[in-house]
C-alpha cells in the first residue's frame, strides 16, 4: 500500500483564536438579556414616581390591603394547589410505575396531554363547563334535577375553582417527577428488603416511600412555583370573581394610570421566592443520588393489584377526565355549536366559528402573523444561542464556560410576568425604545426559551462522545470540518426538536406578552385572552383546538427522540 | 524518520501536574507501551502527543520537527498521526465503509485509489461482508476492527492507541493483542500504546514505560521491567512481588530480620532503609535448615493453599514481615511449622529509596 501523504508544513499558529471573543460576546448578550431588566426592576422598586430613592413602594405593598390581600390569596392558592397536586399525582405515579395497572401507557399519555395544555385554555374550557349560569355541567345538573335557573352545582369563579383549575394543569409536574424517580429506582432495592423479612407494607414504608420522597418534595415546590407565577388562569377566573392574585395585581398596575414603581416592587417577592424555591428543589433533588448506587439492576417487580386493577384504572380515568376529557369536549362543543354553551347536536352543528376566525376576525390574522414571525425568529435565534453555549459547556471549550452555562439557565428563575415588567421598564426609555415593536416580545421570548433549549441541547451534546470529534481531527479534519461532518449530523434531530419546542412555547406564552403587547403586536395567546374578555368563546375554542393539535404533533414527534423525554413548558 | 521525542513534557491543570517532566525517545518503528494505573497520566501523555492537549512545559518532536510546545501546538489534523480510541469513536451515522474511507477522502485521493485501498483493508481485517452495515449493528470485536482499519488505512507516520482492547471480553482481548502486534510488525509504524493491563503490554511492546503519578518510573524491554524492577512501584505493579524492608549494610547487603541479604540491583546505601523485591516463585522453601547459610531466612507458615499445579504459602519472618512463596504441589507443610527460605542473591533486587 502506498499513498501520497500530503507533506506536513512547518508548525505555526493556525488562524485567529476565536474562542475568547465568542465567550465574551455571548456573555455580554446574556448579561443584557438578564441583568438589564432585573436592574431596572430593582431600581424602580426603590424609587417614587419622580425618581427619588424611597422604600415607600414596599411599605405600601405590605400595609395596603389591596396589595397584601393578593399576596395572601396567592399564598393560599399556591399552597393548596401544591397539596392537591401531590395528593393526586403521587398515588397515580406509583400506580403507573410500580403496579400492574392496565393500560398504564394510556394514563401516561393522558397526563402528558394535560401537561401540554396551555393553562389559560384549560381555564377557559372550565368556564364553559362550570360557569354558574351558562356552564354545561350546571345545565346538565338543572336538567336532571329540574332545579330553578339560578341554582348551580359548580361555580368556577371562586378561589376553590381557581385552585381546582390550576391543580388540573400543574399536577403533571409532580407526576413526572414521582414516576421518573420510581422508574429509576431499581426494584432490587425493594427485593433486598423483602428477602430480609420486610413485608410489602413495611418495605413500602421504609424503602419505597423514603426513596421517592425527595422527588415528591421537589414536585410540591415546583407545583407551588407554577401556581404562584401563573397569570392566565387567575386572570380569567379571579377577576370576574372580584379578587386579585399577585400576577393579576401586577398586570392591573399597568392599566391606566400605570404605576410601574409599584409593579416593580410587587414583582420582587415573586422573583425572590422563585429563586429560593428553585434552590430548594435543586438541593432536594441533588441528594437523590443515593437511590441509584452502582451495580446492574433488572426491571422492577410489579406489585399485583388483583381485583383492584380495573378499579384503579377507572379511578385514574375519572381523575384525568377533569384536565383532559371534559375540557376538550367543552372546547369541541363550543367550536361547532352556534352559541358556545349550548349543547352540540347534528342539527345545530355549524362551521360559523371557524369561518369567523379564519375570515372575519381581522385581529386573528394579525395575531397569527405576529406569532409566526415571533415563533420563527425566537426559535431560530434561541436555538442558535443555545447550540453555541451548549457546545462550549459540554466540551468545556473555553475557560469560563461555567459562567455561560449559569447565565443561560438563570432566566428559569424569572417568572414570565416579572420578566415582562423588567423588560417594559428597560425598553420604554432611550437609548432602547423597543416598546410597541415585536423586538421587545422577541427579547422576552428568547430569554424565556433559553434555559430549556440550553438544557435539551446540552443533553444532546452529552450523547455525542467527544472522541467522535477527536477521531475526525486526528484523521486530518479541521475543527470546523469535524463539527460540520460529524457533530452536526448527529445533532440534527436534537436541534430540530429544540426549534419546534421553542416555537410551541412562544405560541403558549401569555404572562410576559400580556405586559408587553400593543395593539399592533398582539400574539395568539393575547388574542385568546382578549376574546375571553369580549365573550367570543366559540372563536377561542377554534384557535385553542388548533393550538392543541400543533402542540400534540410536536410533543409526540419529539418524545420519540431518546433523551428528550422530560420537557417542561413554562406557563 | 518518524521517531518521536518527548522533552521534559509537563501538563498542569491548576497546580496539579498530571504529566510531570516526561522525557522519552521512541525510535522509528518501535511499539512503546505506556503502562500504569488509572490516573497516572498515560492518557494525557497520549493526548499531548496527538495534539488534543497543549503542554504547559516541554516539547514534542516528530523526527526533527517541533510539533508541540507551550508557545505553539500543531493541531491534531496536521500531525499525520492516527489514533484508536477507547470508545472506538465510530461515527454512528456512517456505514463501516464510510467510516474507513473518511481519512482518505480528506486527503483528496482519487476515487479508484480509495476503492482499492478500502478493498485491501476490508480483506485484511475480515470486514468485507460488513462494509455497508452501521456501527450500531456490529459486535464489540467487529467495531474494534473497524476502528483499526480506519486508523491504518491512512498510513500514518505515528499510530496512537488508547486502551484499545479494554472494551472487549477476555478471549477476544487475548486474540487481539497478538493481532495488534502482527499488524505492527507488518506495517512498522511508530506506535504508542496506552494500557493498564500488564500482560497486554508484555505481549505487544518493544519498550514498556511504567508510569506513576505523572512520571515514568522505569522504561525498558518487557524482560528488563519484569526481571530488574528499579522501584517498589514497578516491582509491585508488574507481576506480584514480595517487598522486604531492611537497613542497608556495606557490600550491597541489606539487614532483613537479622539476616544480611546479599542483593543485586540498585546501589545499597549503608545505614539507609532499603526496599528489596523478590518474586514468590524465586523463593525456595524447605522444611529443614538448608546446608548453605547465605540468604537463608527462617520463618513460620501462616497459611497455605493447594492450587492444583502448585502450593501457595504465606510465611512470616521474625520481624513480622509476611512473604508469599510458591512451591511444588507435593510440598505439604502444615500451618505453624518452622521453615527456611532461600532468597537467591541474583533474584533479590535492591530498589530505589
Amino acid at each position: 500500500m502506498t499513498i501520497a501523504i500530503p507533506a506536513t508544513q512547518p508548525p505555526r499558529k493556525y488562524g485567529i483564536d476565536f474562542t475568547k471573543p465568542v465567550l465574551y460576546g455571548f456573555a455580554a448578550v446574556l448579561c443584557v438579556l438578564i441583568v438589564l431588566p432585573l436592574s431596572w426592576l430593582f431600581l424602580y422598586s426603590l424609587t417614587d414616581s419622580k425618581g427619588a430613592l424611597t422604600l415607600a413602594n414596599f411599605y405600601r405593598l405590605f400595609t395596603e390591603s389591596s396589595f397584601y390581600d393578593p399576596l395572601v390569596t396567592t399564598f393560599i392558592i399556591a399552597t393548596t394547589s401544591a397539596i392537591v397536586c401531590c395528593a393526586v399525582a403521587a398515588p397515580m405515579g406509583w400506580l403507573v410505575a410500580r403496579t400492574d395497572l392496565p393500560f398504564s401507557g394510556v394514563i401516561r399519555a393522558l397526563v402528558t396531554a394535560s401537561f401540554v395544555t396551555p393553562p389559560f385554555l384549560g381555564a377557559i374550557a372550565w368556564e364553559l363547563l362550570a360557569a354558574p349560569n351558562s356552564g354545561l355541567l350546571n345545565k346538565i345538573f338543572r336538567g336532571i334535577t329540574g332545579a330553578e335557573p339560578d341554582v348551580h352545582l359548580f361555580n368556577i369563579y371562586t378561589i376553590q375553582g381557581i385552585i381546582f383549575v390550576i391543580s388540573c394543569y400543574t399536577f403533571p409536574y409532580v407526576f413526572v417527577l414521582v414516576a421518573n424517580s420510581l422508574d429509576r429506582t431499581p426494584g432490587e432495592l425493594e427485593d433486598a428488603s423483602s428477602i430480609l423479612g420486610g413485608g410489602r407494607w413495611y418495605t413500602a414504608r421504609r424503602i419505597t416511600i423514603p426513596l421517592v420522597l425527595p422527588a415528591l418534595l421537589a414536585g410540591a415546590l415546583v407545583a407551588f412555583l407554577q401556581a404562584m407565577t401563573l397569570f392566565g388562569s387567575p386572570a380569567i377566573l379571579a377577576l370576574p370573581a372580584g379578587f386579585h392574585t399577585m400576577t393579576t395585581k401586577i398586570w392591573s398596575l399597568f392599566q391606566y394610570p400605570p404605576k410601574p414603581e409599584l409593579a416593580a416592587a410587587a414583582s420582587l417577592p415573586l422573583l425572590v421566592l422563585t429563586v429560593f424555591l428553585l434552590r430548594a428543589e435543586h438541593m432536594i433533588l441533588g441528594r437523590r443520588g443515593y437511590s441509584v448506587v452502582g451495580g446492574k439492576y433488572g426491571a422492577p417487580r410489579l406489585i399485583p393489584l388483583h381485583s383492584w386493577r380495573w378499579v384503579a384504572f377507572i379511578i385514574c380515568l375519572l381523575v384525568l377526565m377533569l384536565p383532559v376529557f371534559l375540557p376538550y369536549m367543552a372546547l369541541f362543543n363550543a367550536a361547532f355549536s352556534p352559541v358556545a354553551t349550548t349543547f352540540l347536536t347534528f342539527k345545530n352543528a355549524t362551521l360559523h366559528n371557524i369561518q369567523f376566525v379564519l375570515f372575519d376576525l381581522s385581529a386573528a390574522s394579525l395575531a397569527l402573523k405576529n406569532t409566526v414571525i415571533l415563533g420563527t425568529a425566537t426559535a431560530t435565534i434561541g436555538t442558535m444561542i443555545a447550540v453555541v453555549i451548549a457546545y462550549v459547556t459540554a466540551r468545556r471549550a473555553v475557560t469560563g464556560w461555567r459562567v455561560l452555562g449559569f447565565l443561560a439557565t438563570a432566566p428559569i428563575a424569572i417568572p414570565g410576568i416579572v420578566l415582562g415588567v423588567g423588560l417594559f421598564l428597560s425598553y420604554t426609555r432611550p437609548p432602547f425604545v423597543l416598546y410597541g415593536t415585536l423586538w421587545i416580545l422577541l427579547i422576552a421570548f428568547v430569554t424565556i426559551a433559553l434555559p430549556s433549549a440550553y438544557q435539551q441541547l446540552q443533553a444532546a451534546f452529552r450523547t455525542i462522545h467527544p472522541e467522535l470529534e477527536d477521531a475526525s481531527r486526528i484523521l486530518g479534519a479541521t475543527r470546523l470540518r469535524s463539527l460540520w461532518e460529524i457533530t452536526a449530523p448527529l445533532l440534527r434531530t436534537g436541534v430540530i426538536a429544540t426549534w419546534c419546542f421553542i416555537f410551541v412555547g412562544v405560541m403558549r406564552e401569555l404572562s410576559a406578552a400580556i405586559i408587553l403587547f400593543t395593539s399592533e403586536t398582539k400574539v395568539i395567546s393575547v388574542l385568546i385572552y382578549d376574546l375571553n374578555e369580549s365573550g367570543d368563546l366559540g372563536a377561542i375554542s377554534v384557535i385553542g383546538i388548533g393550538m392543541l393539535l400543533i402542540t400534540f404533533a410536536v410533543v409526540t414527534a419529539v418524545n420519540r427522540i431518546p433523551g428528550f423525554g422530560n420537557v417542561r413548558f413554562r406557563n | 524518520m518518524a521517531s518521536v521525542e518527548l522533552k521534559g513534557l509537563t501538563k498542569r491543570y491548576g497546580s496539579a501536574a498530571v504529566v510531570d517532566r516526561i522525557s522519552l525517545h521512541i525510535e522509528h518503528g518501535d511499539l512503546v507501551c505506556l503502562l500504569g494505573p488509572s490516573g497516572c497520566g498515560k492518557t494525557t501523555t497520549l493526548r499531548l502527543i496527538a495534539g488534543f492537549v497543549e503542554p504547559s512545559e516541554g516539547e514534542i518532536y516528530v523526527g526533527d520537527r517541533l510539533i508541540s510546545s507551550p508557545a505553539l501546538t500543531v493541531p491534531p489534523e496536521r500531525r499525520n498521526m492516527s489514533m484508536i480510541f477507547q470508545s472506538y469513536a465510530l461515527w454512528p451515522h456512517m456505514t463501516v465503509a464510510e467510516n474507513i474511507v473518511y481519512g482518505l477522502k480528506l486527503r483528496k485521493l482519487a476515487r479508484d485509489v480509495i476503492a482499492k485501498k478500502l478493498d485491501a483493508i476490508l480483506t485484511t481485517t475480515q470486514l468485507a461482508p460488513l462494509a455497508q452495515r452501521y456501527p450500531g449493528e456490529l459486535s464489540g470485536g467487529q467495531q474494534q476492527r473497524v476502528a483499526l482499519a480506519r486508523a491504518l488505512i491512512v498510513e500514518p507516520e505515528t499510530l496512537l492507541l488508547d486502551e484499545p482492547l479494554s472494551n472487549l471480553d477476555a478471549n477476544l482481548r487475548e486474540e487481539m493483542r497478538f493481532e495488534v502486534r502482527r499488524l505492527h510488525d507488518a506495517y512498522r509504524y511508530t506506535t504508542v500504546y496506552v494500557t493498564h493491563d500488564q500482560s497486554e503490554a508484555m505481549t505487544t511492546a518493544d519498550l514498556i514505560c511504567v508510569m506513576n503519578g505523572g512520571k515514568i518510573e522505569q522504561a525498558g524491554s518487557p524482560e528488563e521491567i519484569y526481571n530488574r524492577p528499579r522501584s517498589e512501584f514497578v516491582a509491585r505493579f508488574i507481576g506480584s512481588s514480595n517487598v522486604l524492608k531492611g537497613k542497608g549494610l556495606d557490600g550491597g547487603r541489606v539487614d532483613f530480620a537479622g539476616v544480611a541479604l546479599r542483593c543485586t540491583g540498585e546501589a545499597v546505601v549503608s545505614g539507609a532503609t532499603t526496599a528489596v523485591s523478590v518474586r514468590p516463585h524465586d523463593i525456595a522453601l524447605s522444611a529443614k535448615p538448608p546446608q548453605q547459610t547465605e540468604n537463608v531466612v527462617p520463618a513460620i507458615v501462616v497459611r497455605q493453599v493447594f492450587l492444583g499445579d502448585s502450593r501457595d504459602y504465606m510465611v512470616e519472618a521474625k520481624d513480622g514481615t509476611q512473604l508469599r512463596t510458591l512451591t511444588a504441589a507435593e510440598e505439604n507443610i502444615p500451618q505453624g511449622s518452622n521453615v527456611w527460605l532461600h532468597l537467591p542473591p541474583e533474584r533479590c533486587r535492591a530498589l530505589l529509596g
